[in-house]
């Protein structure tokens, strides 16, 4: 069908709420690995809103900056991989086959962006925490890794339904949940094969730019740089 | 040496070949406690899931990938460094070469193991293999896994290959004098030698190939293992230095590793009057020149990151340099070169002892390389918020210290069962032709003795 | 291998039992005949409502079938039933339009939450020891009703106590009721981020005793005098909308915003300039701007009419306020101030909003009214991109002041409190310590609790008979901010109650009426739904502009889209307006504390996560890193770099914090984005009864807070605090983000 999944940020809109980061733990049965765990860094936010700093008090400015899988399109997480269980999908996404996966890690060391998170255990839900679990979304078990999909589940729901209704898909009808939830509507998902499409519009502003582009991974998700005020003291 | 008859080689070889001594016998015990120890820990990793080691988000290789680079590296010890002797002819060679190639063997078959270690999932490491499952599913070539895979299997094979070919007729020998069901053992491995010149000659064709052709493998093996990191956009990973870097560091650390175990068979086997200075001596020059090489490498690979200063490689550079492994960094530089170098450059500090302290450090400055390789790139990659710390668990500390326990013992097998030293070589080394050795492997003069 | 394990993790997630390896437990359960015909896999959506903080945004709930092991009339059993999946925001709402924060994401936590409390339980057992037995709910609310029939009557013995979460809607007309059949019961309404403050000041500037409507997504210029409202205050996600939308939504226009307060909230990190101000002296700087405005002929002072007449000399254009003569006291370059004045007046339509801890110090209630007059001078008031009031205003509440009048009382002896009932309330937590609520719960005969958890007060509960869970639950609500139409959710039950739980409403109104009487006479409905319905005939009848053809349609639209909503948005409040009520003078803030033996001033601030630690109980919450901090699973206390210097504290040492009320112990943050003579710290952690994951976990900065009020409310002034601080040894800080700054070499040390 060619579509090619994508996603812009806008970062003059991100006001780092984390609701993204919820979300996606919420839709994707990310399980949750507790207070002994964390303090070891085996936490898995397939999202992460990275915080930065600029400045000594009292000139301190932040930064937000949601960062996840870029579903690079020269993914260096995906030949380094001995089984396949990473690879590259028809429609530009970095699949992640988890029954495949043997836990080498490699694909983890050669992502730039830290986007990969490993079971270093199996999950728990306590019952009946487990009752939250979404059926549509495989949970995966020790040794395996992990990482953002692009909500691949609600991208494959929205075609299989687009195509029994023998239409395509609608610009901005299908959103991962992150998107969906994100308060500041920063983040944009949507087909870069599409040149009408809102991504692909925002793709291309001046603004635009990729995270670790020089390294030529060729990520998908554009950053929209945080913007400054034009006014002045007397308009 | 001159003053050595056949017989006297042959009786002192053969010497530690018999009976057990307590001491032996305590050692061994120790060695395999820690090794059985080490053995749980695994299991327990595999019962409990990888978290028990002390890998983390980011760093996801540690102890269990600086242990497979260490130990591949001093397998190239032995089969490269007697091989390279064995062409050059160099006749000082032939009380080293056996030594040499067992390290080889045994250092293989222990780093090969690591990979299957750290697997989050090692019970599935058969599907690194190629082999025609019923989904018709084949193992990624482009991997370097993979690569490593083929290579370490050739390299693994080539060894234990141009170990024993020349091992044959020492085994004739015992078995001509063994009784009994050693008899019996030693007959099979012996491959019914009887020192026929036919024999002797295939067995030197054999040699003079197997020499030439192991060399490239083994140079491959070691840049291959190098390509798992310089393939990956890791900062201070991504460089075309490392191939040479990681053989030269490889042959370096194989040399250190051989003369210790030198100097410890020495001590052990009472094998005075066979691995004499001069083997230690020229051994050093080597690792002399080895430790020169090495410092080049560090050198001209900091240099261009430094110059280059792109941030990325920056940040690793400066967290060895002055930050956090910084002690851990200029141990290394002391281990592998401020303390060795003057050792090994004064002829006067030359000496066995002092070339054993040189390699023991330069040993303990390998491992520490490797380390610093994989941990510093992969805890401080670009996006600084995303940067983290590795502390290695007591499981990983346990796996570790067992595979240098299992190193000693299979060592110390291996000399209670072939002589350390082959017979047959030193004695060709009295003669130009070894008729001597042939007339030795005589049932009648066996008797005779 | 891992097949057999994949579908046994799904199984038990509700997939199929079926075919699960044998020997399983599982297997001995009987099965339930299913409670509805759902298609497995087949996802159906249904509108709810958020109840996790006051801004009450829309839900959509994806619910699947699935298997449930539970409890029905005694047997354990699976029953195949409807369950919530996922939760996300109603489009059609108007207050979050289809958007959620981080915390209405988690909700789906509270239903499925390990430690809920399942069946009606009561005190066996000294008080608090947490020892309770299971009890039908028949003699639970048999035991309540004859608690209750002792206060009734001409001659009761000893009275009736309600203390609650802030409500609105259907339940605060029950509960009212229900109180007001009691001779002089005491109904509180306790939050600790109370908005009593800013009720009551827009109700003596504005007439309105309630929060204002920020058209943000209007504005050019916002000035933010320390409110969270990208986080936690008001409606954030509301307010987050229109500050998208005023950043980028309108092409060739970039509102910006200046935001002051001593700390880089959430909200402040994305200030375009954040400037620290003196803890207190918000009001003074407000008018400083208005002086600039006024003197430099920007705005007419008059512009600010009735607002601006409550503030002393302000028709003389405020001569005390000069930028040069408050400098000082403010903490704010004379410049800087003028500047700021200049360019809001220049950016039409600018807004400036008050909240938080700026409106905590005992002076808070003239600082608002020093922020009303200013947006009144600036001409934001009832007009677009300015402030505007949500129709229907309800009455002030000094939510504060008569939680610890009750207190009081209760302990002085003074007033009888024979019966205490808790409802989303947590007031052992959430007052400080200096109150001395522990003591007068002991003297509480009998206290009884609704919630669904047992948290610090209600495990000193004699009886505990839980609510369910929201989306188990029909639900109404009356959102008193984040848009200006008039909104009036509701919400039938999502899913079937997992546990043998009852609506709050419900058990009052079963009680009255096995209690009879006035009680019973005070509250006609049967049930908490019928009361909903009954709300939206009567909606129906009062609103002109409605769609549906009768009072059923207009409630079966209403039950299917989640509420009603009014076409048109209200432009209520205008600065004609005469309030009610006198203002203060400008106090200086008073602080408690010496200076010399409490150098710092203690910021408590809302957690962006656990709000105010009723959401501490939920391990998603837990896990997520804060914005800022990026700590996970803890506490933290927040210290300038020069400040930690000077004590010699160092990143993750644990600090003691110690003011005249208290000490407690947390590990120290060290971050450039806070005032180096203030110390703050994150609510919501340091419960000593909240469920398996909060309890006993960090420190609760509530518990050292001094006990003064806001001057002229009766709002806590829970920023008045001053403390010292001393490293004592290694705490445990659990960060996710490594380093601070994008481009340094230093380095993270766990
Ligand atoms: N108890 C139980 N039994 C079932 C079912 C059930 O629900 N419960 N489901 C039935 C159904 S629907 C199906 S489709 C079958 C599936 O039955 P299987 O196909 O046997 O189960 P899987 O685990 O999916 O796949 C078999 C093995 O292939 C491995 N594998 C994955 N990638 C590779 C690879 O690259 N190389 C190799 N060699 N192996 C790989 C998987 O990890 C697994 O160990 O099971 C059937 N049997
Ligand atoms: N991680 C991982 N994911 C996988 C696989 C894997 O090996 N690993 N395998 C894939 C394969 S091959 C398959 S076949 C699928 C299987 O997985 P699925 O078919 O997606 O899920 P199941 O749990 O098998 O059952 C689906 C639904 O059927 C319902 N159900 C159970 N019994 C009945 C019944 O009697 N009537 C009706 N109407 N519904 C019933 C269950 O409650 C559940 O909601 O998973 C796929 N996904
Ligand atoms: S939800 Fe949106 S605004 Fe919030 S942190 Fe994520 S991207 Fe930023
Ligand atoms: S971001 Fe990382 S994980 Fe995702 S595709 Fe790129 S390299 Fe692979
Ligand atoms: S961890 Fe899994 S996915 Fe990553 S490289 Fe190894 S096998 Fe492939
Ligand atoms: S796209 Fe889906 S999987 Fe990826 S971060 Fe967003 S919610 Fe998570
Ligand atoms: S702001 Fe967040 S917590 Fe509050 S009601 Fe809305 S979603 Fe729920
Ligand atoms: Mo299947």
């Amino acid at each position: 069908m060619g579509h090619q999944w994508g996603m812009a940020i806008d970062l003059d809109r991100c006001n780092g709420c984390e609701a993204c980061v919820v979300a996606c733990h919420a839709e994707n049965n990310i399980s949750t690995v507790g207070e002994d765990q964390a303090a070891r860094s085996r936490v898995k936010h397939w999202i992460r809103v990275e915080r930065y700093y600029e400045g000594e008090f009292p000139d301190v400015s932040v930064k937000f900056m949601p960062v996840f899988c870029q579903q690079c399109d020269a993914a260096p997480c995906e030949p380094v991989c001995p089984t396949f269980a990473s690879y590259h999908t028809s429609e530009g996404l970095n699949g992640q086959v988890y029954n495949r996966c043997i836990g080498t890690r490699y694909c983890a060391n050669a992502c730039p962006y830290n986007a990969r998170f490993f079971n270093f255990f199996n999950p728990v839900w306590e019952k009946p925490l487990n009752l939250q679990l979404n059926p549509d979304v495989s949970v995966r078990e020790v040794g395996v890794m992990e990482k953002c999909t692009f909500c691949v589940q609600r991208i494959k729901a929205a075609e299989i339904q687009a195509a029994a209704e023998k239409r395509d898909l609608k610009d901005g009808e299908l959103k991962p949940a992150c998107v969906q939830s994100c308060p500041t509507r920063a983040m944009v998902f949507g087909d870069l094969s599409d040149p009408e499409s809102e991504v692909s519009r925002l793709a291309n502003s001046s603004r635009g730019t990729r995270l670790l582009g020089e390294l030529g991974t060729r990520p998908k998700v554009t950053y929209l740089q945080r913007d400054s005020w034009h006014g002045s003291e007397n308009a | 040496m001159a003053a050595k008859t056949p017989e006297q080689i042959t009786d002192d070889l053969l010497r530690p070949l018999s009976g057990i001594s307590g001491r032996y016998a305590v050692s061994a015990a120790f060695l395999a406690g820690v090794i059985v120890a080490a053995l749980c820990a695994f299991f327990w990793q595999v019962y409990a899931g990888l978290g028990v080691s002390g890998l983390r988000w980011p760093v996801f290789w540690g102890f269990y990938i600086t242990n497979f680079v260490f130990w591949i590296g001093l397998s190239h010890a032995g089969t490269l460094i007697s091989a390279i002797l064995r062409i050059a002819n160099a006749t000082w060679r032939r009380p080293v070469t056996r030594c040499a190639e067992v390290i080889t063997v045994f250092a293989l078959s222990i780093g090969a193991t690591f990979p299957v270690i750290h697997l989050g999932r090692p019970w599935l490491a058969f599907w690194l293999f190629p082999y025609p499952s019923e989904r018709g599913l084949w193992p990624n070539i482009r991997s370097p896994l993979l690569w490593d895979f083929f290579a370490i299997n050739t390299y693994l094979m080539s060894s234990v290959t141009f170990l024993l070919l020349p091992m044959v007729p020492d085994l004739a020998l015992i078995r001509d004098r063994a009784t009994g069901w050693k008899k019996k053992i030693y007959g099979a491995v012996a491959l019914g030698w009887t020192g026929t010149p036919k024999q002797w000659h295939r067995l030197e064709t054999a040699m003079h190939i197997m020499a030439i052709a192991v060399i490239p493998v083994a140079v491959s093996v070691h840049s291959i293992v190098s390509w798992d990191f310089a393939m990956a956009p890791v900062p201070m990973w991504h460089s075309t230095i490392f191939a040479p870097y990681f053989v030269a560091g490889a042959i370096f650390s194989g040399i250190a590793a051989l003369i210790l175990a030198m100097a410890l068979l020495r001590k052990l086997l009472r094998l005075e009057e066979y691995l004499l200075p001069i083997h230690f001596e020229n051994l050093g020059k080597l690792l002399l020149v080895m430790s020169l090489l090495w410092f080049y490498f560090v050198f001209a690979e900091r240099l261009t990151a430094w110059y280059g200063n792109e941030t990325g490689e920056m940040a690793v550079f400066w967290v060895t340099q002055h930050g956090s492994y910084s002690p851990l960094f200029w141990a290394m530089v002391a281990c592998n070169f401020l303390i060795p170098f003057p050792i090994l450059a004064i002829k006067k500090l030359r000496t066995i002892t002092g070339t054993a302290i040189a390699s023991f450090t330069i040993v303990i400055g390998m491992w520490l390389e490797r380390y610093l390789i994989i941990v510093p790139s992969l805890s401080h990659k670009y996006l600084t918020y995303s940067w983290g710390a590795y502390r290695p668990s007591w499981v990983e500390i346990t796996i570790t210290a067992g595979t240098f326990c299992a190193m000693g013992l299979l060592y110390m097998i291996f000399s209670k069962v072939v002589p350390i030293i082959s017979i047959w070589e030193l004695k060709a080394g009295l003669k130009e032709r070894p008729q001597a050795a042939h007339a030795v492997a005589q049932p009648n003069e066996a008797g005779a003795d | 291998m891992e097949r057999r394990d994949f579908l046994k993790i799904s199984a038990v997630a509700g997939a199929t039992a079926a075919l699960e390896g044998c020997g399983n437990p599982d297997h001995q359960l009987i099965r339930f005949v299913p409670e509805e015909d759902m298609l497995p896999g087949v996802a159906t959506w249904k509108p709810s409502i958020c109840t996790l903080c006051p801004a009450g945004c829309g839900l959509l709930v994806r619910v699947m079938q699935g298997e449930a092991e539970v409890v029905r009339n005694g047997q354990l059993g699976l029953l195949k039933m409807g369950l919530a999946k996922k939760l996300e925001g109603n489009p059609a709402h108007p207050v979050n339009q289809g958007k959620l924060c981080p915390r209405g994401q988690a909700g789906l936590q509270v239903t499925y939450h390990p430690d809920r409390v399942k069946t009606p339980l009561a005190r066996n057992g000294p008080r608090g020891s947490g020892q309770f037995r299971e009890v039908s709910w028949d003699d639970a609310i048999k035991q309540l009703a004859s608690q209750l029939s002792d206060l009734q009557g001409a001659k009761p013995d000893g009275t009736l106590a309600l203390v609650t979460s802030p409500l609105r809607g259907q339940r605060k007309a029950i509960v009212n009721a229900f109180a007001a059949s009691f001779k002089n019961a005491a109904l509180v309404e306790f939050a600790f981020f109370d908005d009593g403050v800013i009720r009551a000041a827009n109700a003596a500037s504005f007439g309105h005793a309630m929060p204002p409507t920020v058209d943000l997504g209007q504005s050019n210029y916002v000035i933010s005098f320390g409110a969270d409202f990208l986080g936690t205050w008001n409606s954030p996600v509301a307010q987050s909308l229109a500050f998208g939308h005023m950043r980028k939504g309108r092409p060739g226009q970039r509102g910006k915003f200046v935001h002051f307060e001593p700390r880089i909230s959430q909200t402040a990190a994305s200030a375009d300039e954040w400037i620290p101000v003196q803890p207190g002296a918000e009001g003074a700087l407000a008018l400083a701007i208005a002086h600039v405005i006024i003197a430099e002929k920007l705005r007419p002072a008059a512009a600010a009419g009735h607002a601006g007449s409550l503030i002393e000399s302000w028709s003389q254009g405020l001569p005390d306020y000069a930028p040069e003569k408050v400098s000082a006291q403010v903490g704010v370059k004379p410049e800087k101030i003028a500047r700021i004045a200049r360019e809001a007046a220049a950016h039409d339509p600018a807004v400036a909003v008050i909240a938080g801890a700026a409106t905590a110090h005992t002076n808070g209630l003239f600082s608002a009214l020093a922020v009303n007059a200013l947006n009144a001078l600036l001409g934001s008031v009832g007009k677009p991109g300015g402030i505007v009031f949500a129709p229907g205003s309800p009455a002030a509440k000094d939510a504060g002041a008569s939680l610890q009048t009750l207190i009081s009382r209760i302990s002085s002896g003074s007033s009888s409190v024979k019966s205490l009932l808790l409802y989303n309330a947590n007031p052992l937590f959430a007052a400080p310590a200096a109150w001395g609520v522990r003591a007068a719960l002991d003297k509480v005969p009998f206290i009884a609790s609704f919630g669904s958890f047992i948290d610090d007060t209600s495990a000193q509960a004699d009886l505990i008979l839980p609510d369910h869970s929201p989306l188990e639950s029909w639900l109404d609500d009356v959102p008193i901010s984040g848009s200006a139409k008039t909104v009036v959710s509701v919400a039938p039950p999502a899913m079937n109650p997992l546990h043998d739980t009852r609506a709050m409403a419900d058990v009052l109104l079963d009680a009255a009426h096995q209690v009879g009487g006035d009680l019973a006479k005070a509250l006609p409905w049967k049930t908490y739904d019928e009361a909903i319905q009954a709300e939206f005939t009567a909606l129906y009848k009062s609103q002109a502009s409605r769609s549906a053809k009768d009072a059923d349609e207009f409630w079966t639209n209403a039950k299917d889209q989640g509420g009603w909503w009014s076409a048109e948005e209200s432009k209520a409040a205008s600065i004609g307006v005469s309030g009610s009520g006198a203002a203060p003078k400008n106090a200086a803030p008073q602080f408690d504390g010496g200076t010399d033996q409490y150098p710092f001033h203690f910021l408590p601030f809302a957690s962006q996560l656990l709000y105010d630690g009723s959401l501490a109980h939920l391990p998603w919450l837990q896990e997520t890193p804060d914005p800022l901090s990026t700590a996970m699973w803890g506490s933290w206390v927040e210290i300038n770099p020069a400040t930690a210097a000077k004590l010699m504290i160092k990143q993750g040492d644990l600090v003691q914090v110690t003011s005249p009320h208290g000490s407690l112990e947390a590990p120290a943050l060290i971050t450039p984005g806070i005032a180096p003579d203030v110390i703050a710290m994150p609510v919501g952690q340091g419960h000593e009864n909240f469920t398996r994951y909060a309890t006993g976990r960090g420190a609760n900065p509530i518990s050292i807070l001094s006990p003064a009020l806001v001057e002229g409310t009766g709002s806590l002034a829970w920023a008045s605090t001053r403390v010292k601080v001393q490293a004592v040894g290694r705490g445990k800080l659990i960060l996710f983000g490594g380093s601070l700054s994008e481009a340094s070499p230093e380095l993270k040390h766990r």
